[in-house]
């Protein structure tokens, strides 16, 4: 090592480089305020030339302590906070937290609450998709897609509204059922919404998909192997593009997902193109429940098993995930048996799925770290928490 | 004259004499600047969507003139602040409102950036309200503000910049920097007061009232009945993977050592559970990874819990093929120096997992490649999961 090279002082997280090249390399931040970080994240990339020789991702830009807040109010009180992580598939994140109330006290939910749920979770990874897609061809240089994309997801948004009057934060989900009934419209409506989906995916094929440009500067792009993608505890599409079979829904079923005939797509190569291509067909499959959902919909009951006064877990932890939008989301409660809980954890799919960024990037073009970025469809409050 | 000079007296500039000079030049100013805002694109949370989906198709904000986002504040002269603001990215937010060219406007969206909204209590790294960092022309109340919401709030941005005059050009106010307080509890008190002063002065009004209407009741409230509620028993579900029983013998015959978590009844349904000591937390992991009949391939988690006398460090493995989950628990001594092996080199997401430890917690990781804070400042004070943490200049205790 000469002089010089030692006398560098590094960004923190990078090492000195093995290979003696270290005076080539230069340092380039990204964020916290980019365009295309989806948020406030923030990077520090090793450049030689336009390679990226290494990224150092520096979250924490949103961390708002809400694990903290949860150990100073009871788990109900929690539930709407959790709506607020990743905010593009809230009720999933509710959902997990629902569960383990459910399993921890031993309450049923009734069957109409059940389709209810599936109903209103797989629309909403349709509409999370919808907007990924959109964001997805924005970063690429194509702002046509982004208007595309809210068109559709604004028809989902709607629907949430009259269900339970909020757009985004819906906390709607209770521990043993739903807050409320849905309205009479509502399988009418999501009807309407499947046939529109069907109409959109096949336009979304014909709009990007098959593009040159995107064929061009995704194939080969980001290639995560099977066993590093388990290593670093990817899900959701990420891990499915990589080529590994584990969907949530299907290898530890929670609620009625048993009930539905479904594929989990899955990819070759684990480029950005895979998991683009991993998402288009999950929408297809969502839309595949959606129809046996609507099909078997009960036409009248209960919505909620019996309310308690209070929703106070006896001593013991659990820990309960669901695949959300972006992965699998986890919850895990310890409880002393007071109201309070002891320890509140969130195992949010996008935390893992970012720590994968430097392997994958490593060799890229600094133009393809957007791409490799967007593809993994991160939500930054998601992973800050 | 006399019509202009009643109903348009701003166009009016008085000249020596007494003489007036009709000048409808800040009209124009005040007219392009409201229909030609260009706002930055800066979101942090929940309430970026909204504001992405106002500029979409549906909600349209171009209608209004706010169409042209920019990604640089060098271009911009709108900032909305949607989404919570925390302690470390103020000092960001402070750059980029400094970097905009004046006359700048600052629109606070949604309830976090209004006064820390939800996280107003208990947390311990979100500010208290933007207009702590910048000055705040239009607040938008709500969580997150619907997009006709943002549109009215752009609107009323419009109404204040028609308000200005080039005559007295707005000075580019400074950075604000409030000391912390309990504004909201502050409010609360005030609140209290003022509903004591009030009911003071009506009560001669109530008691005449009274006197005229001995009959009146009040109004009844009426309570809204709920449908029945079944008490429903829950399905029982069996968990995938290998049997409780079956990973419980092949975890004895690799490592004697691990104990069997006792675990109590409302647990029952939990994947199976071991304890391990410090010592021997390193090598019952390498065990558990390294063994291809369990096939625990999959780190799900690693976190800490704070029993206020003893860290737990608790680790939770999947097995991707087979599908059976094994959490393990390792108990460590609460002191300063608190120090466990990393896992980091068997899982490579446990990199990560353990900085958060270390940031919330204080716990050590021996043997990590590169152990430092994830989610906080490196001059953060203290550890905020502990259950002794405490900092009165950052920390509101949630009063109920």
């Amino acid at each position: 090592m000469s002089a010089l090279e030692s006398s560098i002082v590094l960004p923190p997280g990078f090492e000195p480089a093995t290979d003696g090249r270290e005076g080539e390399a230069y340092y380039l931040n990204m964020g916290p305020q980019h365009p295309s970080t989806h948020g406030v994240l923030r990077l520090v990339v090793r450049l030689d030339g336009e390679t990226v020789l290494g990224v150092v991702p520096h979250p924490g830009y949103v961390h708002r302590g809400i694990e903290k807040m949860g150990e100073n109010m009871s788990v109900l009180q929690y539930l709407h906070h959790t709506d607020r992580l990743d905010y593009l598939s809230s009720l999933g994140n509710s959902l997990s937290i629902c569960l383990i109330v459910e399993r921890a006290l031993g309450l049923g939910v009734p069957e109409r609450a059940d389709y209810i749920r599936v109903i209103l979770c797989e629309l909403q990874r349709i509409a999370s998709h919808m907007l990924w897609w959109g964001v997805f061809g924005m970063d690429l240089g194509a702002i046509t897609t982004f208007f595309y994309g809210f068109r559709d997801h604004e028809l989902i948004t709607q629907l949430f509204e009259e269900v339970c009057g909020a757009r985004l934060t819906l906390n709607y989900f209770r521990p043993g059922g739903v807050a409320q009934d849905v309205p009479a419209d509502f399988l009418a409506k999501v009807q309407v919404i499947l046939e529109q989906t069907r109409r959109s995916l096949d336009e979304y094929d014909r709009l990007l998909t098959k593009n040159v440009i995107i064929q061009e500067r995704t194939h080969g792009i980001g290639v995560l192997p099977a066993a590093t993608a388990r290593s670093y505890g990817c899900s959701g599409a990420v891990l499915r593009a990589s080529g590994v079979d584990y969907d949530v829904r299907k290898h530890d079923s929670y609620s009625i997902y048993d009930r539905f005939a479904f594929d989990v797509p899955l990819g070759r190569n684990g480029d950005c193109f895979d998991r683009y291509e991993v998402r288009m067909r999950e929408m297809a499959q969502s839309v595949r429940i959606l129809e046996q959902a609507v099909a078997q919909f009960p036409a009248a009951g209960p919505w909620r098993s019996k309310e308690l006064p209070q929703y106070k877990l006896p001593a013991g932890s659990w820990f309960r995930w669901v695949e959300a939008a972006r992965g699998a989301f986890g919850t895990f409660i310890v409880s002393d048996g007071s109201l309070k809980p002891v320890r509140i954890k969130n195992r949010s799919p996008g935390f893992s799925n970012l720590s994968v960024l430097d392997e994958i990037a490593r060799g890229a073009k600094l133009a393809d770290l957007v791409t490799i970025l967007s593809s993994l469809d991160i939500v930054v409050p998601d992973i800050d928490r | 004259m006399g019509v202009i000079l009643e109903k348009l007296p701003p166009l009016l500039d008085p000249l020596p004499g007494g003489w007036r000079m009709v000048n409808a030049i800040d009209a124009v100013v005040d007219w392009t600047r409201a229909n030609s805002l260009w706002p930055l694109v800066y979101g942090t949370s929940c309430c970026a969507i909204e504001m992405m989906a106002t500029g979409a198709a549906h909600n349209d904000w171009s209608r209004f003139g706010v169409e042209v986002a920019r990604a640089s504040p060098r271009q911009a002269d709108l900032i909305i602040i949607a989404g919570t603001l925390v302690e470390k990215l103020a000092p960001r937010l402070a750059t980029l409102y400094q970097q905009m060219p004046a006359p700048r406007y600052v629109i606070a969206m949604g309830s976090c950036a209004i006064s820390g909204g939800t996280y107003y209590y208990d947390s311990y790294s979100v500010v208290k309200g933007a207009d702590r960092i910048v000055p705040v022309d239009v607040y938008i109340p709500g969580c997150p503000p619907r997009p006709e919401a943002l549109l009215h709030g752009i609107l009323k941005l419009q109404e204040v910049i028609r308000r200005e005059s080039i005559r007295h050009p707005r000075e580019p106010r400074p950075l604000i920097t409030v000391p912390f307080e309990d504004v909201f509890s502050a409010t609360l008190k005030t609140w209290a007061e003022k509903e004591k002063a009030r009911d003071a002065a009506e009560r001669e009004a109530r008691a005449q009232f009274k006197q005229a209407h001995p009959d009146f009741k009040g109004y009844a409230h009426k309570r809204v009945v709920k449908p029945a509620q079944p008490a429903l028993a829950p399905t029982p579900r069996t968990s995938p993977g290998l049997a409780q029983q079956a990973i419980a013998e092949r975890v004895r015959a690799l490592f004697p050592a691990a104990q069997l978590f006792a675990r109590p009844d409302a647990m029952a349904a939990e994947p199976v559970e071991f304890t391990v000591t410090p010592a021997e937390y390193l090598p019952f992991l390498r065990a558990l990874h390294a063994d291809a009949e369990l096939a625990l391939d999959f780190l799900v988690e690693l976190t800490a819990i704070d029993w206020k006398d003893r860290f737990e460090v608790v680790v939770h493995l999947l097995s991707t093929r087979l599908g059976h989950k094994v959490f393990v628990r390792c108990a460590l001594p609460r002191d300063a120096g608190t120090e466990i092996a990393s896992i980091s080199h068997l899982y490579r997401s446990a990199d990560w997992h353990e900085r958060e430890v270390y940031d919330l917690f204080g716990i050590r990781f021996a043997g990590h490649p590169d152990l430092r804070r994830l989610f906080l400042e490196d001059d953060f004070p203290g550890h905020p999961l502990r259950k002794d943490f405490s900092d009165p200049t950052r920390v509101v205790r949630r009063p109920y």
